[in-house]
């Protein structure tokens, strides 16, 4: 794939003209006149913004299973703690004598063989929370046992461009705005459906609509937030409905995407965005019943999903642009239980994917015969080294600045 | 009119100044001030009234309103969802079918002896309460708004709304309508009274002690997420007490918990050995360790720094914090007070406190209704549904650390809700409105299926796995001891069996009245009414004048009298434009 030329807002001057020649709003790309005012700090965004660099983050709400995800079916304690539901080894994708992917995930093993998987075990918190919606807030908040206001991309965002002058930094794709992204400066993206991310409002009333910010004084900080949400509402809301029809128009009925569909049309559309925010919807990872049929068929969803957006990535030409990072809220237990599901668990199984990723495992797997808490896996992994590794490698900002303390990378990307 | 219309923010050298404003510096304008933060805004009547009142009076009526009669506030009236079988509900549905598969028997009731799918009636049964604490806390949260709406004692319910997301406890979690309802009573009586008190009342109160898994802070194996969250989020903030503090604290709070409603100690589990907390030592007990924790100069300064920034604005320096915190300190926590010096401060009328709230969406349905002149909030839109969709779900807040509020309530999502909401209560769908209660979320067409005849099976599978939801997907594979699926649906049906229906009216208000009773006699007075009721920053003048010219085009004249017959859906359209502005949705 050749270079592009890019202008000094990793936007393509040709993608510009493009998409301003369908008659969008301008100015959402900062340093391209005329811009509003509200987008004209260009000068004041971080230099870590300028790169073409991009963080998806895919959340995998639930609680997925990572010893059936990456199964290690070279350790007869697997099999004891998982005599009926514990995965076959002649059925494992084997990566080595010791561990293998689960039979669904070809998608993904695929991707590995070519390199491009990091695998990180056991990564979990002290004093694990075993609810859903709590541990997931620690996830979401960077903060275990703790809370704060805003998320870790959000936090990210903030480290990445401190004036919060970038429009449209981060695109959260679901109904309500996760917990994550939630940010100091930035108002994040948050939409699920395209078609309906829109005013409702009468026939009459769309010329009135579109002057509701035109506002030449604010009298107060929360006012010009007003009016600048105001303005990229309207702008952003006609973006991404241009971009998604245009990307629908072609795109591959074969590529199940689940929702990263929506991220490879905005990308394509060269949005400004540097961070995505994905959470599965209907997941089915909740697997405390009967765990094979579904959690095989959410694996391979899953997988799918990611192998198809790895190779959108590529047709669009920038597989060296963006990483994407799997997570859930916690692993399950280790033993399997009596409904031929598993209950809810401790440390879990990460992925980091994308070109730039040096592929293998990383983090110490966990033990199956020393288990803690009550049947559970011991964490190896302090999930927020995985996210310092992302922030601080991939993205280039300051981890310590975002997690109020240091941790420890992974190495996890070519030079 | 001309003087009333006037917005009147004092100068910014009033920044931080917590003296009081004098009699002459009181006027319509800042009454209106006063009550769009000290409540949720008010009619021309009942701003006009504060203002008539003079700066202390109107001032002591709002903090100090024990005496005024209060003759519109109802109890909530129960749905009989629950009965005692329903007490120590399990955590979980295999909580719940494993119990009926050893015993017989759970939630008060049996499995079948024989036959297809023994544990069917259980499965329903659990997610009948599911369904049914659910539903009910929907009609709890629209009675509360109700009550902010009706009450006249605004102050009252502002600092419960206050007090609900910082005590913060959802009913996701909860699964009990009742607890959530004696927190908002606690709330509502506690709110403006002792601080110490307050919280040590919700360090007592069941929904808090379950949210905060109380119960699993016992002698010997002491949970910290109680005492952490108390430090962390209630009244400390982080950084001003060790990991230490918290192991110790949480040994303090061992042996609380809860039976149904009720607060227990359990002496038994109570560790009753020597502590080291926060620097002091010696067998304390969880109402030792709140005794300290009030002792800590900074508790007071992160909670009046808190009330602060819920109901003036969300910056705040330092300096003001530590002085806000002094108040609060020197009155021994007593609420009032501080109430009444920031009410009466020149900080609170300066320019710096003009429009730099941004309102919660419950606030800001609650105030619309006010703006609008409609005394009950109506049916269509659905409140809960609305409030949703601006981000905010009145008891269930997102996690334990409540709603962050200020500019997180808005991002581009949530704004173009605003406006849909807006227009949803001005030009209601009534023809189109589905009454959400009662639709069985996506079980709907499950529901449609069997009452078709197709057996259970069926009535589960589709034919196409992509568009299968996740309960179809679990449930096709299932080896049947019951079917989830299936009671997600029978447990919402025997729920809305008992359920009180919500009413579905439309809003009742009467634009046409209230702009001609204003005396307005051009399309141009009209907008200025409309914008001086329901804005508190002032629009520029030229989206206002846009306002004008739809208004003229929509009547087909400027003249108020000759539209008169048909002038009300052109003026609720003009009143979802301004609702619609970014000023309005600030005070």
């Amino acid at each position: 794939m050749p270079t592009r030329k890019l202008c000094q807002c990793g936007v393509s001057r040709r993608d510009m003209l493009r998409i301003g020649a369908g008659g969008l709003g301008f100015g959402l790309f900062g340093g391209i006149g005329p811009v509003p005012h509200v987008f004209s700090r260009a000068s004041e965004v971080a230099a870590a913004a300028e790169s073409g660099k991009i963080l998806v983050v895919f959340e995998w709400f639930g609680g997925n299973d990572g010893l059936n995800t990456i199964v290690p079916y070279g350790d007869a304690m697997y099999y004891k703690h998982r005599p009926t539901i514990g995965i076959r080894d002649k059925s494992v994708l084997k990566i080595d004598e010791h561990f293998g992917w689960h039979k669904s995930m070809a998608g993904m093993k695929n991707l590995y063989d070519e390199g491009k998987v990091a695998i990180v075990q056991g990564v979990g918190y002290d004093q694990p929370s075993f609810s859903h919606f709590t541990s997931m807030s620690f996830w979401h908040t960077a903060a275990p046992n703790s809370g704060n206001e805003y998320g870790w991309i959000g936090r990210t965002a903030s480290a990445l461009d401190p004036a919060g002058a970038r429009a449209n930094m981060i695109v959260n794709i679901s109904d309500s705005q996760s917990l994550a992204v939630k940010a100091e400066k930035h108002v994040p993206l948050v939409f699920s459906e395209p078609d309906k991310f829109q005013r409702g409002v009468f026939a009459q009333e769309k010329p009135v609509i579109e002057v509701l910010a035109a506002q030449p004084h604010a009298v107060s900080d929360a006012h010009k937030y007003l009016l600048d949400v105001t303005k990229s509402a309207a702008q952003a809301s006609e973006l991404v409905r241009t971009a998604w029809s245009h990307y629908r128009s072609k795109q591959n009925a074969d590529l199940r995407l689940l929702d990263l569909d929506k991220v490879v049309a905005l990308i394509e559309a060269d949005f400004p965005t540097k961070l995505y925010y994905v959470p599965l919807r209907g997941s089915l990872f909740d697997t405390h019943v009967n765990q094979a049929a579904p959690h095989d068929r959410q694996l391979e969803y899953c997988s799918d999903a990611i192998a198809g957006f790895c190779q959108e990535m590529k047709r669009i030409g920038r597989e060296n642009d963006v990483v994407l990072y799997v997570h859930s809220e916690f692993g399950r237990r280790v033993p399997e239980n009596t409904s031929l599901g598993t209950d809810h668990g401790t440390a879990q199984v990460n992925f980091v994917v994308g070109r730039p990723v040096k592929g293998g495992m990383y983090g110490t797997p966990p033990s199956l015969t020393n288990l803690v808490l009550d049947g559970n896996l011991e964490n190896t992994t302090d999930f927020r080294r995985v996210y310092a590794t992302v922030i601080e490698e991939w993205m280039g900002a300051d981890s310590a600045r975002v997690l109020g303390q240091s941790f420890k990378t992974l190495g996890m990307f070519r030079a | 009119m001309a003087d009333r219309m006037r917005w009147s923010p004092g100068p910014g050298a009033w920044r931080d100044d917590l003296s009081p404003i004098s009699a002459a510096d009181w006027n319509y304008d800042r009454a209106a001030h006063l009550l769009a933060h000290a409540g949720f805004g008010g009619t021309p009547d009942e701003i006009e009234a504060l203002a008539h009142m003079g700066m202390e009076r109107a001032v002591r009526t709002l903090v100090h309103y024990e005496s005024i009669p209060n003759p519109g506030m109802q109890p909530f009236v129960e749905s009989g969802l629950w009965d005692p079988s329903l007490n120590a509900f399990p955590e979980s549905r295999p909580e719940a079918t494993d119990r009926a598969l050893k015993t017989g028997t759970a939630m008060g009731v049996d499995s079948k002896p024989a036959g297809k799918r023994p544990v069917q009636p259980v499965s329903d049964r659990f997610f009948y309460w599911l369904r049914a604490t659910m539903l009910e806390t929907r009609r709890l949260g629209y009675w509360w708004a109700n009550r902010m709406l009706q009450t006249t004692h605004p102050l009252e319910e502002k600092m419960a709304l206050l007090w609900h997301g910082h005590f913060a406890t959802h009913e996701n979690k909860v699964r009990d309508y009742r607890k959530m309802l004696q927190q908002i009573d606690l709330f509502e009586k506690g709110g403006t009274g002792n601080l110490r008190d307050l919280t040590l009342r919700v360090a007592q109160n069941p929904a808090m002690l379950y949210f905060l898994d109380a119960q699993y802070n016992v002698k010997g194996a002491a949970n910290e997420n109680f005492a952490r969250e108390v430090m962390e989020l209630f009244t400390m903030g982080v950084g001003h007490y060790t990991e230490k503090d918290v192991r110790e604290g949480a040994r303090a709070f061992t042996g609380w918990y809860f039976d149904d409603l009720a607060f227990k100690v359990n002496a038994d589990k109570h560790d009753g050995g020597a502590k080291t907390f926060l620097g002091r030592t010696g067998n304390f007990d969880g109402v030792d360790a709140l005794t300290i924790i009030f002792e800590q100069p900074v508790t007071a300064e992160f909670l009046a720094g808190k009330i602060y920034r819920f109901l003036v604005r969300d910056e705040l320096s330092p300096e003001l914090r530590t002085k806000l915190g002094a108040i609060l300190r020197d009155g021994k926590y007593e609420v009032k007070p501080l109430l009444t010096t920031i009410f009466s401060s020149r900080d609170f009328y300066s320019q710096a406190s003009y429009g730099a709230h941004i309102k919660g969406p419950v606030e800001h349905m609650v105030a619309m209704m006010k703006h609008l002149g409609v005394d009950a909030i109506p049916g269509v839109p659905d409140f809960n549904q609305s409030t949703i969709a601006m981000g905010q779900h009145l008891l269930n807040p997102p996690s334990v650390a409540g709603w962050a509020g200020g500019k997180a309530w808005i991002t581009p999502g949530l704004l173009i809700a605003r406006g849909n909401v807006a227009r949803d209560v001005l030009i209601p769908d009534m023809t189109g409105f589905r009454d959400w209660n009662f639709t069985a979320g996506s079980d709907d067409l499950l529901g449609r299926r069997l009452r078709d005849g197709y057996d259970i099976g069926a009535a589960t599978a589709v034919s196409d796995p992509a568009a299968m939801s996740t309960f179809d997907r679990v449930a096709l594979e299932r080896d049947e001891q019951f079917n989830t699926r299936i009671s997600g649906y029978v447990g919402w049906e025997q729920a809305a069996r008992k359920l009180i229906p919500t009413p579905r009216h439309a809003a009742q208000f009467d634009l046409t009245r209230m702009v001609m009773d204003s005396g307005a006699a051009t399309a141009g007075e009209a907008v200025d009414y409309l914008l001086w009721r329901m804005l508190r920053v002032p629009a520029s003048p030229h989206v206002r004048d846009r306002f004008v010219a739809f208004l003229t085009s929509e009547l087909g004249t400027e003249s108020i009298d000759r539209g008169k017959s048909y002038l009300e859906d052109p003026l609720r359209l003009t009143a979802h434009l301004i609702m619609s502005t970014p000023e309005y949705q600030i005070v």
